[in-house]
């Protein structure tokens, strides 16, 4: 009965990780265009906010 | 079985590497064929941050197109990062292997330091699982051992870090009793790896200091709640927000941290256990010198002390951006943690553990899954546009100083969108370029080291013109952000004008036809890095001969 139990409980883990990795990825793949204009947007946005310069000008190498 | 993992891993990291072009990204700037140009091969008057590994893709983009060296370089990175690790580790299931290759190879070390281009430093990364590896059959007495270890420290020494980090590896783990002639030996042929960056430094004009504002600039920096010493602890933290996966600012990520720590924890006794007699301390030295080393600029009294030394210390300015050691902590933890999985599982059911490794070989990927794709599209390949080619072949026809303008050390194209990249044009064109080398971090001004390029800019700044300054060619960078004013060209001949540069030339400079050879200091450089190459090439013949040597 233990043994059954800690062998579902670790394969629903394993399947949980697996889909976030495999959802993540898929994510990644599926909009990284759109999504990295998004975070340069919401970097720039941010940075305005903050009064701070924008990080996407020539002359910022980042921000913190 | 390693090797398949590998790939996939860098199938899945580099995946938009397989569009035509190149991914410029910060650091990252790679050309259709590099010139073998003084200013690259031992610069006069910056410091030399890539020596040699500019003058390494100089020579190598002679034979192969910048392009192809860049998905050489970034692929062996990944792939032998992964190996390397699965490989190293001392375990006894395979799946084991695969959690420690997974590990390496899916850090928000390698995920950083890949986002803001370093890829010199990812080849350090990717080589450090060897260096240990080869320094271990060093330490065992292996015949042949020595030229190992250098083929495995070479790619390494492309970069002053990376040169360190491979040095200071060898002599952690090498010495010991009865080993002294390997170990000089080793010690040797690494110094001799370090001696083109060393003697660069020695002689460039720029001084070895560089400014202390660099400090805070380039100190740790929180990814999320867990502040700066969590990120690090989790081989995070690098100083730029833009080269940080978005995932790391997750809120369970510190806890992610915290079960990679128990796990390495639980695995430490099996790794002192497996490898020979007192290795497992060295690799705790070396991991616990790196995380000191990347949390220098964020614990009290030591960015103090930092801040000091980047003042007075020449070379002391290595360690600004300290979060770049943090290679030397990262291998032993994913090794310790890979072991700590493998000791829980020990006791359980084949089916459980094996379900368990599973799991933990997808934690990384499943805590950080925007590493997929080039950052989710960070990394994406463009072409150079058509004016670039046509500049480069008028400014070759008629060799002089190029001055690149508006001033600034990093451009944001628009044909290379959302992306901020170093200057390509010194390694573009083939005659020697000024950029300007200031860096802006947020609001902090972190100034450079080159003395002419100062020069001229307090003299933009009066608003005086180039023509008279010697330098025989402009080009002004369109569609970036900051202003050329037309006082800087008077005088100045437009010889060409396209859509994204243009070129004006000063008839009245005079033409320089070569750098000057006669610099008994640029020698030096390349003697060194000729020496360099002798220990390589004598190395790899002593290890493809595959027989014992006096080594």
């Amino acid at each position: 009965m233990r043994k059954a139990l800690t062998l579902l409980v670790s394969g629903l883990v394993a399947a949980l990780l697996g889909v976030l990795a495999l959802g993540g990825v898929a994510a990644a793949a599926t909009s990284s265009a759109e999504e990295a204009k998004d975070a340069a947007k919401s970097a720039r946005e941010a940075a305005q906010k903050a009064g701070k310069p924008d990080p996407f000008t020539p002359e910022i190498y980042g921000t913190r | 079985m390693l090797y398949a993992v590998a790939a996939t891993v860098a199938a899945v990291v580099l995946a938009p590497l397989a569009a035509s072009g190149y991914a410029l990204l910060y650091d990252m700037v790679f050309v259709p064929r590099q010139p073998l140009s003084w200013q690259l091969v031992a610069p006069a008057d910056s410091l030399p941050r890539a020596v040699p590994m500019d003058a390494v893709v100089s020579l190598v983009t002679q034979l192969v197109p910048g392009w192809l060296l860049q998905r050489l370089v970034l692929v062996g990175a990944v792939v032998f990062a992964a190996v390397g690790a699965g490989y190293l580790v001392p375990a006894e299931r395979r799946a084991t292997r695969v959690v420690a290759a997974v590990s390496y190879a899916w850090t928000p070390y390698l995920a950083e330091r890949l986002l803001i281009g370093q890829w010199g430093l990812l080849l350090a990364y990717a080589a450090l699982p060897w260096i240990v590896w080869a320094a271990l059959r060093v330490h065992a007495g292996r015949a042949g051992a020595v030229p190992r270890l250098v083929l495995a420290a070479a790619p390494a020494a492309i970069t002053p870090t990376g040169g360190l980090l491979a040095f200071a590896t060898v002599a952690l783990l090498v010495p010991g009793r009865g080993r002294r002639r390997s170990s000089v030996l080793a010690l040797g042929a690494l110094l001799v790896l370090n001696a083109p960056w060393l003697v660069a430094a020695l002689v460039t004009g720029a001084g070895g200091t560089s400014d202390p504002a660099g400090v805070e600039a380039f100190a740790a920096r929180a990814e999320n709640w867990a502040g700066p010493l969590a990120a690090l602890a989790g081989t995070g933290g690098i100083w730029s927000a833009q080269a940080t996966p978005g995932s790391r600012s997750g809120f369970l990520v510190p806890l992610a941290t915290l079960v990679l720590l128990v796990m390495a924890g639980v695995g430490a006794g099996p790794l002192r256990r497996r490898l020979p007699a007192g290795v497992a301390v060295r690799l705790g030295v070396l991991a616990g010198g790196g995380l000191l080393l990347a949390a220098l600029g964020v614990l009290p009294g030591t960015a103090d002390a930092l801040r000091w030394a980047v003042l007075h210390v020449p070379g002391a300015g290595l360690l600004r951006d300290g979060q770049k050691f943090l290679a030397g902590y990262a291998l032993p933890l994913v090794l310790c943690a890979a072991l700590g999985v493998e000791r829980l599982v020990a006791r359980w059911d084949r089916d459980l553990a094996v379900l368990v490794l599973a799991g933990a070989a997808l934690l990384p990927v499943a805590v950080m899954p925007d590493l997929a794709l080039g950052g989710a599209g960070r990394l994406r390949p463009v072409s150079y546009p058509a004016d670039w080619r046509r500049v480069a072949a008028l400014t070759a026809e008629d060799p002089g100083v190029v001055l690149a303008l508006p001033l600034s050390a990093y451009r944001a194209y628009p044909w290379n969108p959302d992306r901020v990249v170093l200057d390509p044009l010194p390694r573009y064109l083939s005659a020697e370029v000024l950029t300007d080398d200031t860096l802006r971090v947020g609001d902090v001004t972190v100034a450079g080291e080159n003395r002419r390029i100062r020069k001229l800019r307090r003299l933009l700044r009066d608003g005086r013109p180039v023509a008279g300054t010697g330098v025989r060619w402009v080009v002004v960078q369109h569609g970036s952000a900051g202003t050329v004013d037309p006082a800087w060209l008077a005088g100045l001949e437009k010889v060409h004008d396209g859509p994204f540069l243009t070129l004006y030339r000063d008839p009245a400079a005079p033409p320089v036809w070569r750098e000057d050879p006669s610099d008994p200091a640029r020698w030096a450089v390349v003697a060194a890095l000729g020496s360099a190459l002798l220990v390589v090439g004598f190395a790899a013949l002593s290890a493809l001969r595959r027989r014992p040597t006096a080594w």
